[in-house]
């Protein structure tokens, strides 16, 4: 009776397979692809004088860590299967706090810096309530919210832009350089490596591809569902805060503004991101990726003379393409 | 062998043999072979049952007649009209009669029957608008001729399962008229009703046969294809194992067609009981939901049956002692602790498993692989810093081969898998943390024949390593090949209690039919949707 069952047939496998080359090709097109844009902006002739400079690229690689920074805070909630839309907001709030906390207030640099970032992560801790505890629709709480907190802000600064009173040394900090590359840049590329550890190697994280999977399901193998998403939501407005912080140290002034363009890019970033590395999967590696294509062809647009609606067409038409492609991806993985 | 031009019209005059007539039907899917030389003969107005585990065959025919699959070759004749299979789509299949109640029926839940008729017939109209009154009547007509006593403006959630299935059925036959019959095709009926339901659906289904309608009845459940079929078509392997013109075939006549070999686990466990007398769990005067104040013990290496009808409460016991339900009175013991889990986390450190009943929504995790699918239950206790991937593959890579299940590898998406290997795999989660108490709700429920008798032989093995093991079944054959004892749940009371080997299917059938009488404690039904 103890005997393992019998099975009588051979290992069937009923789905097609993808053949390796064609995987691996899959799993790298959106990296190629990156690479193609900046050698077609560094030959393109009416970019190629400014594109490839080092002055440019250290731009570039600022505007990066700012996107990617908002882009990994949004990997939290949508692995786990919600949206969080009041980012953007959240991050631009940090940003002008920040600088408002030390113009208006005189608050020293490093109080400035923590108390933005902690009511980020309050922002979270009430997306989080109104969505797990209550139930509403991330979608709609999250745009509310984002509204809310823009509008606060521009009463805050009173729809002037903060240029004086800011602690030079955070502007001194975000037009450094750390073995030639800025360092605002590094910044991100810890967090993202403390995200991926997180993701990949910690029950935490992968709960969250098991909530985002099935939340019936992961209570089921005894997962804190609802104190995990409610993680997620503080989580993703605590790393938005520190985002802003970033920006502010690049730019050096802060204006409010209701955070669209850095949200819509950081989102193009995570859905191109889910085509890549994984693909049908939201990763850290892929959304960085990501985040490099949008800012580095935003910066070659701009540089090639491209009108300002220009790179609005290019964000909404970047996370059209990339939700498409990662549903895609992420239906045919299910064979459906 | 392909047909000439489709809808060449049989010689006038004579009245077809069959209704339904597939032959020398081949299909391949990426090199395996589905479907090798099958065929059916469907004679008009008869009950004929297609059966076969899975990979069998039978979808595969059956989405092949409802047009969704094309065949690599074949001859088609439906009412003695040749179809050239391939140009056959959905909407040939429709034109030429046939009509298709799948296990989803694909109601609109929240909308009433009338809508639900007229979503798939179009809408009657008076001018610019909807002619409700027309609608009502014309839908009021067919609910009386098929004798269901339902209102047309009731809502689908409203009605009991049985009658939500019928109301698919009627809606499938809307357009049917003396001149023009249907073959009704029915996937799998009874999968998801209770055996009282089912009874019923099959008693309405036995009157319309017995009218002269024409119907292929796809099911697992043996028994229940027994009391209504007249003919059988049993496939193994893609190839037709055995066609039964006008037969009264025995269960095990059935199973042995289907299987082909030794099915020695479907049998009784009889003297193999592994019982031993260490009690495991203890439950008092437990109550939850429908449950009304039960006292059960299980032992050690004892598998324990619970059944009863539906909203018996059988699946709110599983839940309160999972701890995903609290009880509002009674007492739990588990291994000599008191035990009263606040969430599904404590009674698994406790050393509780549950399998849960309805796969697809409480154990799937779809796009996740399999290795994945087995390790998200052992997550906490895998963690030493770094979530060990290697060692959950390897470890998935053994539960694959111990548990047989037919899957690429660990890496494979969990939905890859037919439903019966994914019923196994939700089990090797399971038992990969080596529980002290095993509950499944309905662990072969969807699940073809040979599944079934290895997840029996899993669930044995478990119990004999030592594990108590609690199945909730509504499936008597089930209970009654599995349990060492059975208790019968009626309206949250335990009625009766069954040792092994006391009864058979029918003298347990009998017990669970017998509901207890409502007394006067008892507070008002509440319909329980899970149980």
């Amino acid at each position: 009776m103890s005997n393992p069952p019998q099975t009588t047939e051979t290992v069937s496998i009923p789905a097609k397979r993808t053949p390796a080359g064609l995987r691996i090709l899959e799993a790298w097109a959106m990296p190629l692809l990156t690479v193609l844009v900046i050698v077609f902006f560094s030959l393109n002739p009416a970019s190629s004088t400014a594109f490839p400079s080092i002055n440019n690229i250290n731009v570039i690689l600022g505007s990066i860590a700012v996107v990617a920074l908002v882009a990994i805070a949004a990997l939290f909630p949508l692995i786990s299967g919600y949206f969080d839309f009041s980012l953007g907001a959240v991050a631009v709030m940090s940003q002008v706090l920040c600088a408002g906390l030390m113009a208006k207030a005189g608050l020293p640099l490093w109080a400035a810096i923590i108390i933005p970032i902690i009511i980020g992560g309050l922002v979270g801790v009430v997306n989080g309530f109104f969505v797990t505890k209550l139930g509403m629709s991330p979608f709609v709480t999250t745009l509310a919210m984002s509204m809310l907190i823009s509008g606060l802000m521009i009463w805050y600064t009173d729809g002037q832009t903060i240029v004086s009173g800011i602690d030079r040394s955070i502007f001194d900090f975000g037009s450094s350089r750390w073995l030639g590359l800025p360092a605002v840049f590094f910044v991100t590329v810890a967090v993202a490596i403390v995200t991926w550890y997180f993701f990949t190697h910690t029950p935490f994280g992968r709960s969250l591809y098991a909530i985002g999977s099935s939340a019936t399901a992961a209570k089921l193998v005894g997962i804190p569902v609802t104190k995990n998403v409610w993680w997620s939501f503080i989580i993703a407005g605590t790393i938005a805060g520190g985002a802003g912080i970033l920006q502010l140290a690049r730019q050096g002034s802060a204006t409010a503004s209701d955070g669209g363009v850095l949200l819509f890019q950081a989102l193009a970033a995570v859905f191109l991101g889910a085509t890549a590395i994984r693909p049908g999967f939201f990763n850290v590696l892929g959304t960085i990726i990501g985040a490099m294509f949008v800012s580095i062809s935003v910066s070659g647009l701009t540089l090639s003379g491209a009108s300002g609606w220009a790179s609005n067409v290019f964000n909404g038409a970047a996370l059209l393409v990339a939700v498409a492609l990662s549903t895609y991806l992420g239906r045919r993985k299910r064979g459906s | 062998m392909n047909t000439g031009a489709a809808g060449t019209p049989a010689a006038p005059g004579t009245t077809p043999a069959y209704a339904l007539r597939v032959e020398h039907l081949n299909k391949e899917f990426a090199g395996t072979r589905a479907l090798n030389n099958a065929s059916v003969f469907v004679r008009p107005g008869t009950v004929h049952a297609l059966l076969g585990g899975n990979g069998s065959g039978k979808s595969t025919t059956i989405k092949i007649l409802a047009g969704v699959y094309t065949a690599d070759s074949g001859e088609l004749e439906i009412f003695g009209k040749r179809y050239d299979l391939r140009d056959y789509t959905p909407a040939t299949a429709q034109a030429a009669g046939l009509r298709f109640v799948h296990q989803d029926l694909g109601l609109f839940q929240n909308l009433s029957i009338e809508e639900n008729f007229a979503l798939d017939s179009g809408y009657p109209t008076r001018g610019p608008g909807v002619d409700w009154r027309a609608l009502r009547r014309r839908v009021q007509a067919l609910l009386d001729e098929y004798e269901l006593p339902l209102r047309p403006d009731q809502p689908i959630y409203s009605l009991r399962p049985s009658d939500q299935t019928m109301v698919a059925i009627v809606r499938a036959l809307q357009d049917q008229t003396a001149d023009s019959q249907h073959i009704l095709v029915l996937d799998e009926p009874t999968a998801r009703l209770a055996a009282h339901e089912s009874e019923l659906l099959l008693e309405q289904v036995r009157r319309r046969a017995a009218l002269g309608q024409t119907i292929v009845i796809v099911s697992h459940r043996l028994r229940e294809i027994l009391s209504v079929a007249q003919d059988y078509t049993v496939y193994r392997d893609g190839r037709l194992a055995g066609s039964l013109v006008d037969a009264k075939p025995t269960e095990d006549e059935l199973i042995a067609l289907m299987a082909g070999g030794s099915v020695a686990a479907l049998r009784p466990t009889g003297e193999a009981s592994h019982a031993r007398t260490d009690v495991v769990l203890h439950v008092k005067g437990l109550e939850s939901g429908p449950v009304r104040g039960i006292d059960f013990q299980v032992h050690e290496g004892e598998i324990l049956g619970l059944t009863g009808l539906v909203g018996s409460g059988r699946s709110s016991v599983l839940k309160t002692i999972f701890g995903e339900h609290q009880p509002s009175a009674g007492q739990m013991t588990l291994l000599g602790k008191p035990y009263a889990p606040t969430s599904v986390g404590e009674a698994m450190d406790a050393g509780v498993a549950l399998v849960p009943e309805d796969r697809a929504h409480e154990a799937a995790f779809p796009e996740q692989s399999v290795s994945e699918n087995i390790a998200v239950a052992k997550l906490k206790d895998d963690w030493t810093g770094w979530m060990p991937r290697g060692r959950e593959r390897s470890r998935a890579k053994e539960l694959i081969r111990r548990f047989g299940i037919k899957v690429a590898g660990p890496d494979a998406l969990f939905t890859s898998m037919s439903g019966g290997n994914q019923q196994k795999t939700v089990i090797a989660r399971w038992l990969n943390r080596a529980p002290r108490l095993l509950l499944l709700d309905e662990p072969t429920q969807g699940v073809d024949v040979m599944s079934r008798a290895d997840i029996y032989a899993l669930i044995r093995e478990a119990a004999a390593e030592g594990c108590a093991v609690v199945v909730a079944s509504s499936d008597l054959s089930e209970i009654h090949a599995l349990a060492d004892r059975t208790i019968v749940l009626s309206r949250g009371r335990i009625t009766a209690e069954v040792m092994a080997g006391d009864l058979d299917v029918d003298g347990l059938n009998r017990l669970v039919l017998r509901e207890r009488p409502l007394s006067t404690d008892d507070a008002p039904e509440s319909p329980e949707p899970n149980a």
